[in-house]
């Protein structure tokens, strides 16, 4: 009986376990043997660790991690402290139009990441609708070349993810809040504590895994950053906006293709992205 | 729908797609390409007169971006999966030498079947590789400096004033220029190499030696080029975009006076009417060398043919037969699109004597086939891409104030790791 059993459940999900191996699990087997493999487009020979050993030379290497691991430490931050607290704003009862401000704040997390990357472009160009405004209101005098400048190209960058992903990170804030039980807040209340000591003594805490599953997604997610600097900056001014996947994209499509190399920075990727959770995972738990 | 129907719709439907795939693959002979109103056209113009000579002839070209089509070709060799390849695929000339490296035996050598002294050499040189010539040279990327007459006069100048300058005066002018009408003199891009390749090829060199050598700390053209874009950017005469649709909406919108530019520009230019008769081309200007030209290149691009090919033997007739033998194919493409030929036969005729209203009457094309035979003939090379790159991650440091000589060293020694 038994045996029969395990028959008809291995016949269940064998269909997915084969698509499973056969697209997930095969390409990255072979993307680790390529990794170990250099050379132009088809000519690809065997080099081993070699590739390992070009990364801590490869100065544009250098610059991407760089340049990815800054948008990871500064943007990260702003947008989960911005996600919690537009949640913790949505989440008061006092608020009217909720249902407005919610789907007004999610929106941008639906629309294609090619499209607003075009639209961000346009908004930030010297003459663009962000550099009018800022001059209208008299904030600034000359306008700022947001796109020109290495320095403003990341902010731009930094300002375009936050604004694309900071809704979706308040969707789980937002859904985690509900959760909790509300006598919690009204005994805080009753002892007199600020909302923003509750805010930061109660919300927050609870919040913890929460905060930390988001944290977790971001942080892959900004790792793998691409679209945006592909399509706002095309990984400039001065490789200010190249990232690593760019440089992958670049060593594979734009550069004499090297697709071993390419690999093995597709793999620097996968072990940070590792790293840092197992990192954040320790972090947490400490606390 | 009850299951019946279900299978029976989907029978037909598998049996319309084989269809329509069986009999698209029975004749047609495929072209990737991009740009509608110029490579496409041409593509189509040519395949329009073959049809004359074979009526049996059927030519498809599948539009799409020149990044795509890279991506696309990149993929495709890489992966092996040849049955979506076309047959003939347009390559950028920079770009040429790193494909027909990287994916041996992909393209057709067809230097038994086109007599290539008919063909300008430096176009010639970029798809060879040893005794094998790949490909069929199309459009010329000769430089000119496109200006507007109106702002120009403005500030009191004319034709004349323009022509045979080096940058320096062109600097000057722009000041001039700037001061009395407010309009930059040019557009600045910092992660643009349309111009520093303009300037370095007119000054005889590349970033490589025609042996392949790296050229780049004792590269004196690029010296210069350097020393000048730093000259320009001081001057507080440019206007900053951001990639290319910036750049097209700049002067498009009247906001620069000069566009230095590969002759394929002038499509973008003459795609505002109320412009008409305000613009004019002057020579490039010189950089302050002895050997400089006031000729160079910037881009152009070849026809290649895949080895997948399943019809060779028309694909490469219906290529031999237009872009190497229609001499009056040329005429009309340079006419109606601004596509100027590198098969040199073409190169007399009654198009190159047009008299364009949108240029006040100036005979635009007799003057780049003179810059055509001017340009200093360089070897791109495969790592054009990847010195671009390095260099605009020192272009920063080179605008505050870095040495010329320490940007190019920093460059050289980069370079050596990331090529290696």
């Amino acid at each position: 009986m038994h045996r029969l059993y395990d028959i008809n459940g291995w016949a269940f999900v064998a269909t997915a376990v084969g698509l499973i191996a056969l697209m997930t699990l095969y390409p990255i087997g072979k993307s680790l043997w390529l990794s170990l493999h250099s050379g132009r487009g088809v000519i690809l020979e065997f080099a081993g660790v070699s590739n390992v050993i070009r990364l801590f030379y490869d100065p544009m290497f250098k610059k991407a991690l760089w340049n990815t691991l800054t948008f990871l430490a500064i943007q990260v931050p702003i947008m989960i402290f911005l996600s919690l607290a537009v949640s913790s704003c949505l989440n008061s009862s006092k608020l009217r139009y909720k249902q407005w401000f919610r789907l007004a704040i999610f929106l941008p997390c639906v629309t294609s990441l090619v499209a607003y990357s075009i639209l961000f472009k346009s908004m930030f160009e010297l003459d663009g609708v962000v550099n009018s405004v800022l001059m209208a209101i008299h904030i600034i005098s000359e306008p700022i070349p947001w796109l020109a400048d290495p320095f403003w190209a990341k902010i731009t960058v930094i300002t375009a993810i936050t604004w694309r992903w900071t809704g979706y990170n308040m969707i789980f804030f937002l859904s985690a809040m509900q959760n909790i039980d509300k006598s919690i807040y009204e005994a805080a209340r009753i002892d007199g504590v600020s909302p923003i000591k509750q805010f930061l003594f109660i919300t927050v805490p609870l919040l913890k895994p929460v905060i930390l599953f988001t944290t977790v997604t971001s942080t892959i997610g900004t790792l793998q950053l691409f679209d945006e600097a592909m399509n706002i900056t095309n990984g400039g001014p001065a490789n200010s906006t190249m990232t690593l996947s760019l440089y992958i994209y670049n060593l594979s499509f734009s550069y004499v293709p090297n697709f071993g190399y390419a690999a093995t920075v597709s793999y620097v990727i996968v072990v940070l992205s590792a790293v840092l959770a197992v990192v954040q995972f320790k972090a947490a738990r400490n606390k | 729908m009850n299951n019946k129907n279900k299978v029976f719709s989907l029978a037909v439907t598998t049996l319309l797609t084989a269809g329509i795939s069986a009999k698209s693959l029975a004749a047609d002979v495929t072209v990737w390409a991009w740009d509608p109103n110029f490579n496409v056209a041409a593509m189509n113009e040519a395949a329009a007169r073959y049809k004359k000579i074979d009526p049996s002839f059927n030519l498809k070209v599948i539009d799409s971006g020149k990044e795509d089509i890279e991506q696309k070709l990149h993929t495709m060799l890489a992966s092996g999966i040849t049955s979506s390849l076309p047959d003939i695929v347009l390559i950028e000339d920079y770009n040429a030498q790193k494909y027909l490296q990287a994916y041996p035996g992909s393209f057709l050598p067809l230097q038994e079947h086109i007599d290539y002294s008919q063909f300008a050499p430096y176009k010639v040189k970029v798809m060879t590789i040893g005794d094998k010539v790949f490909g069929i040279p199309f459009d010329s990327g000769v430089a000119g400096m496109f200006y507007r007459s109106d702002y120009l006069e403005k500030a009191g100048y004319t034709h004349k004033d323009l022509l045979n300058i080096t940058w320096d005066r062109f600097i000057e002018i722009g000041k001039d220029v700037k001061a009395k009408t407010g309009i930059s003199m040019l557009t600045y891009d910092i992660n643009d190499v349309v111009l520093p390749h303009i300037m370095m090829q007119s000054g005889g060199e590349w970033f490589f030696t025609p042996e392949g050598e790296m050229n780049i700390a004792n590269n004196q053209a690029l010296k210069e080029t350097l020393k000048t874009i730093k000259a320009i950017n001081d001057a507080k005469i440019t206007r900053p975009t951001s990639g290319w649709s910036s750049f097209v909406g700049s002067f498009n919108a009247g906001q620069v006076a000069t566009v230095t530019s590969g002759v394929w520009i002038m499509g973008s230019i003459k795609s505002v009417d109320e412009q008409k008769g305000k613009w004019r081309v002057a020579p490039i200007p010189s950089l302050k060398l002895p050997n400089a030209k006031h000729a160079s290149n910037q881009g152009g691009s070849s026809w290649y043919v895949l080895s997948t090919s399943k019809d060779k033997e028309a694909t490469i007739n219906f290529l031999k037969k237009t872009f190497a033998a229609d001499d009056d194919m040329y005429q009309t493409l340079l006419v109606e699109r601004g596509a100027l030929g590198t098969y040199l036969p073409a190169s007399v005729g009654y198009a190159y004597t047009v008299e364009d209203e949108f240029f006040s009457g100036q005979p635009v094309f007799s003057d780049f086939s003179k810059w055509v035979a001017e340009i200093p003939q360089v070897s791109y090379g495969m790592y054009t891409q990847e010195v671009d790159n390095a260099i605009s991650a020192e272009i920063p440091a080179l605008l505050s104030g870095d040495s010329v000589d320490d940007v190019l060293k920093r460059v050289e020694t980069a370079l050596k790791y990331q090529l290696m």
